[in-house]
């Protein structure tokens, strides 16, 4: 690679401090808006008297939920949610009314002068509370009158036979606690009004698309009246996955006005908005036959996810079809469920769904190996699913590098040697993953691509390069231009990405199931060699040589054999415009029809899956209980590394988040509901002190179906963290954690268990 | 990002022109550093009229140290004392306990005197208006109930100043002005059993130095327990003295702990313990007069576990 091209496109802007985020935008005349939020878990609005906060000096529109009664959600099949309560508040926090004022501080005043008179109803605040007899109702507008938004239960195989022919089998729960995304950047956004009924939105978000649709149902307007744009975005891990009531009615606002309306979440709203990992209380029955196989997988998972849907249905799901990965699994069984509760919604998180079952499936996996008497690396290599074939529920796996990650995370970090052989308090642990790229069926199913792009040449050498996607901090502009740079063999910097903008950028679904590299990364081949074919027609015939003997390189095109018999890349298009007119391509990915074997499971076929071995050394403080994790050696198959830099980033990010939530974090209530830490100095995430020497080790073997051969690397990363952070703590001092995070008190409370117990 | 409520900012040049301000002006607040002040202010703590600010008063910043002692003003920053060579020499565990409050940034920012006139603080009160308001208020703050001790009388918020437990073992003074004059008061006598009216001040009275006898002869530890390695308020703030006679050898000692209630504690009837170099007695003396109420996120047994390990520790060090 080029080292000029090797730096982030947007990396010096961003360090600079040029780069707009939404809050940089202003415009003359522009209302500052705020919400009057629900102090209780779960009541009946009663009565709303918006006169005081109305006839306050600056206060130009208050609305309230029954101005905006038409529901929504990101999935078709749960559209639950309302931007303003409309008659029943679910959570603490909870938006009730909306204000726009001509400042901050007007409209903040205003939306506490707002008077709510509710009536308390009781609030499911658990799994018991949600599936008593006598439970009170989250949602009694649906036609069931249960807390279970769905649940899910599927057998491959034969579990029970499957379980009598094990020599082996082990049974326990575990306890995923929820937690939150944190994103430096809190949820903003800014609407403009065009005088004519259309609105233009700037926002925050990580799906432009599915948020224009939202909104245009919303606010009962035309798609062709809405345009949603995305500037630079300081990060999501998922939180911006949904659409959000700050989104809606900064829209609302604008159209009733007719002035442009900004809101911006303070930290602690972005607490009450939400959408994070789901807590998960699980069991996992796990077999393995008296030669070592691991045969058979019967697990349960039930979260009790909060008030709306968000992304909940595919999360139950979630919860058990990646059980298999990356194992030989012959029989498994699951059933998982997502309630409804009265807390803010969980929705997506980074390794979403995937992350509280892996806790469970390594940690059984190690016990299980011990039990065996195996070395627990030597126990994984020996159950891998190999490369091309499928797993019991009909996952198609192409390409996988599995064996070689665990190799070489095990080979970096010396895990042989170090494995039941370090003094007392310091441990090893190895835990394996894999993740999708991608989901192969859309959230709204339909025949369309999930992904366009379009690119198109300027005569001066210039590509633009339009995409849907939205670029939320992880790099895939940057992606974008370094494949059309290198199919067209121009400098990275000649490239120009015109991302998220719903009027001028052909659909991308969104940042979210770790889709953007390998869908629309497919989509920018197919359109940068369509341009290829034309300029190497052109060349072709300028420098009367056969096409197949000409290459891209250096800006130009030029003989294999000859560098000196070449043409400037700005020639061939002024050339090829003569004979195509202005010259623009377009590509697309649909993903291959994957997953049919089994007729109902359109959740979980992926066009392909990463896989992740990761080993974790820590230092555990046996008076104190503290856990130091000092450090991650991750082995990550992505395929191909695109961009090697930003590959290690994601990996290091990944690898932080879970070290926060292995040790650190966790959503905590008051029985009332309320949040017990909505800020970030008590809601605990790892500092640099925190943060563990993370040695990431790229394994590039390549992708079938990948661009240039690459697969995910955003999410996969943190699904093996926790698990491999439990099992060092098992290796330093023999206690089994089965409820994250790993705080001080339960790691002394479990060696005060085991002294006991011997 | 929180607005600040509206106030009248005053700048004083002089400790008179300060402490006629304190006295004239309607509901005053001192504003030193604003680290521990403006956060509060933007949760709607306190929604003081007036600030008025310790910033251009010169004597503030001042530190000298003699043969006679160690002056520091109220305003001098805990970086600026972490880094002085006179605390460096003589006091070196008071540079380290400036070295831990929050963070090396907020250090610059935040001074002694602020340190030493940090609220107490609450898992049910440091929170934003719309969270207390949910909850109904504490007693600190617009409530009837603690919901730390719902049975209780009192209010049990917690003491946090880092620097504070070592000043102590230093036996630190305060120097007090106001338009009726200047006081000097043992910093022992300071701290007050209610969290809420946590101080022995005056009205109209403003710490102006904190003012340190010649060190003693004497080994310091200060241990700070925290979840975090940054930027978080101590579940525990330890600090042990070992006294030492001419031959260098423990003759008794002292032990402060902080971070359990809304004054620190000086551990009784444990200089005997120390002067043997028995050091697990003197931990298990410390364990038993310690005790942590749930005013944190944190588990209270196990911080109560904690006075045992971190006392221990202390005192291994300085072994």
């Amino acid at each position: 690679m080029n080292p000029a091209d090797s730096k982030k496109l947007d990396g010096l802007e961003k360090i600079q401090g040029r780069a707009q985020f939404t809050d940089d935008l202003t415009r003359p005349g522009m209302l500052h808006g705020a919400f009057h939020r629900s102090p209780h878990a779960h009541a009946r609005i009663l009565r709303i008297d918006v006169t005081a906060a109305l006839a306050m000096h600056g206060v130009k529109a208050v609305l309230i939920g029954t101005d905006l009664p038409i529901a929504y959600g990101v999935l078709p099949v749960a559209q639950d949610e309302h931007a303003l309560a409309l008659d029943t508040v679910r959570f603490v926090g909870e938006e009730v009314a909306a204000v726009a004022a001509t400042t901050r501080e007007a409209a903040l005043a205003a939306a506490r002068a707002i008077v709510v008179e509710y009536e308390v109803l009781p609030a499911v605040l658990s799994v018991e509370d949600a599936l008593a007899e006598t439970a009170p109702i989250v949602h009694n507008e649906r036609r069931k009158k249960t807390n279970i938004l769905r649940k899910v239960r599927r057998e491959y195989g034969e579990v029970d036979e499957g379980l009598e022919r094990c020599e082996v089998v082990l049974e326990d729960t575990y306890y995923y606690p929820g937690s939150t995304h944190v994103p430096l950047e809190t949820h903003t956004s800014l609407a403009e009004p065009d005088g004519h009924g259309r609105v233009v939105l700037h926002t925050s978000t990580q799906i432009p698309h599915h948020l224009h649709i939202a909104l245009a149902r919303v606010l009962q307007a035309r798609l062709q009246d809405i345009r949603v744009i995305k500037p630079h975005v300081g990060a999501g891990y998922g939180g911006k996955s949904d659409p959000f009531a700050t989104e809606i009615c900064a829209a609302a606002l604008a159209l009733r006005t007719g002035r442009p309306v900004k809101f911006i979440l303070d930290r602690e709203e972005v607490f009450y908005a939400h959408r994070g990992r789901h807590p998960a209380h699980m069991r996992i029955k796990l077999g393995a036959t008296s030669d070592g196989t691991l045969t058979t997988c019967d697990f349960s998972a039930h979260s009790p996810g909060g008030a709306y849907a968000s992304y909940g249905v595919v999360t139950a799901y979630y919860f058990g079809v990646f059980l298999p990965l990356p194992y030989r699994l012959e029989n498994l069984r699951f059933e998982t469920s997502r309630l409804y509760t009265n807390h803010p919604p969980c929705g997506p998180k980074r390794g979403h769904g995937a992350i509280q079952p892996r806790f469970a499936l390594e940690v059984q996996v190690d016990r299980l190996a011990e039990a065996l008497g195996q070395r627990p690396d030597i126990f994984r290599l020996g159950n891998l699913a190999p490369p091309m074939s499928e797993t019991c529920n009909g996952l198609r796996i192409t390409s996988s590098a599995m064996g070689t990650c665990i190799e070489e995370a095990t080979q970096a970090s010396g895990f042989a040697g170090k494995h039941n052989q370090l003094p007392h308090g310091h441990g090893v642990g190895l835990a394996t993953s894999a993740y999708m790229c991608g989901a192969a069926h859309p959230i709204h199913a339909n025949a369309l691509p999930q992904s366009s792009v379009c690119v198109s040449a300027d005569r001066s050498g210039r590509v633009a390069i339009f995409s849907g996607t939205a670029d939320i901090g992880q790099g895939s502009n940057h992606m974008l231009a370094s494949l059309v740079s290198r199919t067209l063999g121009i400098p990275l910097r000649d490239c120009t990405v015109l991302e998220a903008d719903t009027d001028l950028t052909p659909v991308d679904l969104g940042a979210y199931s770790s889709r953007v590299t390998f869908m629309a990364g497919n989509a920018a081949l197919e359109a940068s060699n369509k341009l290829c074919a034309v300029l190497l027609e052109a060349a072709s015939t300028k420098l009367a040589m056969e096409s197949e003997a000409l290459v891209f390189q250096d800006g130009r095109i030029a003989s294999a054999t000859d560098p000196d018999c070449s043409l400037a890349f700005s020639e061939a298009i002024a050339l090829a415009e003569q004979t195509h007119g202005t010259l623009t391509f377009t590509g697309s990915y649909t993903p291959p029809r994957i997953g049919s074997r089994f007729k109902r499971e359109s959740v979980g076929p992926s066009p392909a899956y990463s896989f992740t071995a990761q080993v974790a050394e820590v230092e555990v403080d046996t008076q104190t209980g503290f856990v130091h994790v000092k450090r991650i050696w991750c082995a990550h198959d992505c395929g191909k590394a695109i961009h090697p830099g930003i590959v290690e980033g994601q990996i290091e990010g990944s690898v932080y988040m879970g070290v926060g939530e292995a040790l650190l974090e966790e959503q905590s209530f008051h029985p009332s509901g309320l949040h017990r830490s909505p800020s970030i100095l008590e809601y605990k995430i790892p500092t640099i002190h925190e943060t563990p020497e993370i040695i990431s080790i790229l394994v590039e073997e390549g992708d079938p179906e990948g661009p240039l051969g690459a697969k995910e690397v955003g999410e996969g990363p943190q699904l093996p963290t926790v698990p491999a952070i439990a099992n060092a703590i098992y290796d330093a001092c023999g206690i089994r954690l089965t409820e994250a995070p790993f705080t001080p008190e339960r790691v002394l409370k479990a060696l005060e268990k085991l002294e006991k117990t011997g | 990002m929180l607005p600040l409520p509206p106030f009248e900012l005053h700048q004083p040049v002089s400790t008179a022109q300060a402490t006629a301000l304190l006295s004239d002006l309607e509901k005053p607040r001192i504003i030193s550093g604003g680290t521990d002040l403006l956060p509060s202010m933007k949760y709607g703590l306190f929604t003081p009229p007036h600030l008025v600010s310790t910033r251009r008063i010169e004597s503030f910043s001042a530190i000298s140290g003699t043969e006679e002692g160690l002056s520091i003003g109220a305003g001098a920053t805990l970086s600026s004392v972490a880094a002085h060579p006179w605390v460096r020499r003589h006091y070196p565990t008071l540079a380290t306990a400036c070295s831990t409050v929050a963070t090396p940034t907020i250090q610059e920012m935040g001074t002694l005197g602020g340190n030493v006139m940090l609220d107490t603080r609450c898992l049910w009160y440091n929170q934003s208006t719309f969270w207390r308001n949910a909850l109904g208020g504490c007693l600190k703050c617009e409530g009837e109930i603690c919901h730390v001790a719902p049975k209780g009388q009192g209010c049990y918020a917690v003491h946090s100043a880092d620097t504070v437990v070592v000043l102590l073992l230093l036996n630190a003074e305060l120097e007090l002005a106001s338009v009726r004059g200047t006081r000097r008061m043992p910093l022992e006598s300071f701290y007050t059993d209610d969290g809420i009216h946590w101080a022995s001040l005056e009205p109209g009275e403003l710490l102006t130095r904190i003012v340190l006898p010649p060190p003693p002869r004497a080994r310091l530890a200060f241990r700070k327990l925290r979840a975090r390695g940054s930027i978080d308020y101590p579940l525990l703030l330890t600090a042990v003295r070992v006294d030492l006679d001419e031959h260098n050898q423990p003759s008794g000692g002292r032990v402060v702990l902080s971070a359990l209630g809304p004054r620190p504690i000086e551990v009784s009837d444990v200089s005997e313990s120390i002067a043997q170099s028995k050091h697990e007695e003197a931990a298990e003396t410390a364990w038993s007069q310690a005790f942590p109420l749930p005013t944190h996120q944190w588990s209270t047994p196990w911080r109560k576990k904690m006075v045992r390990v971190e006392v221990g520790r202390a005192l291994a060090e300085l072994s």
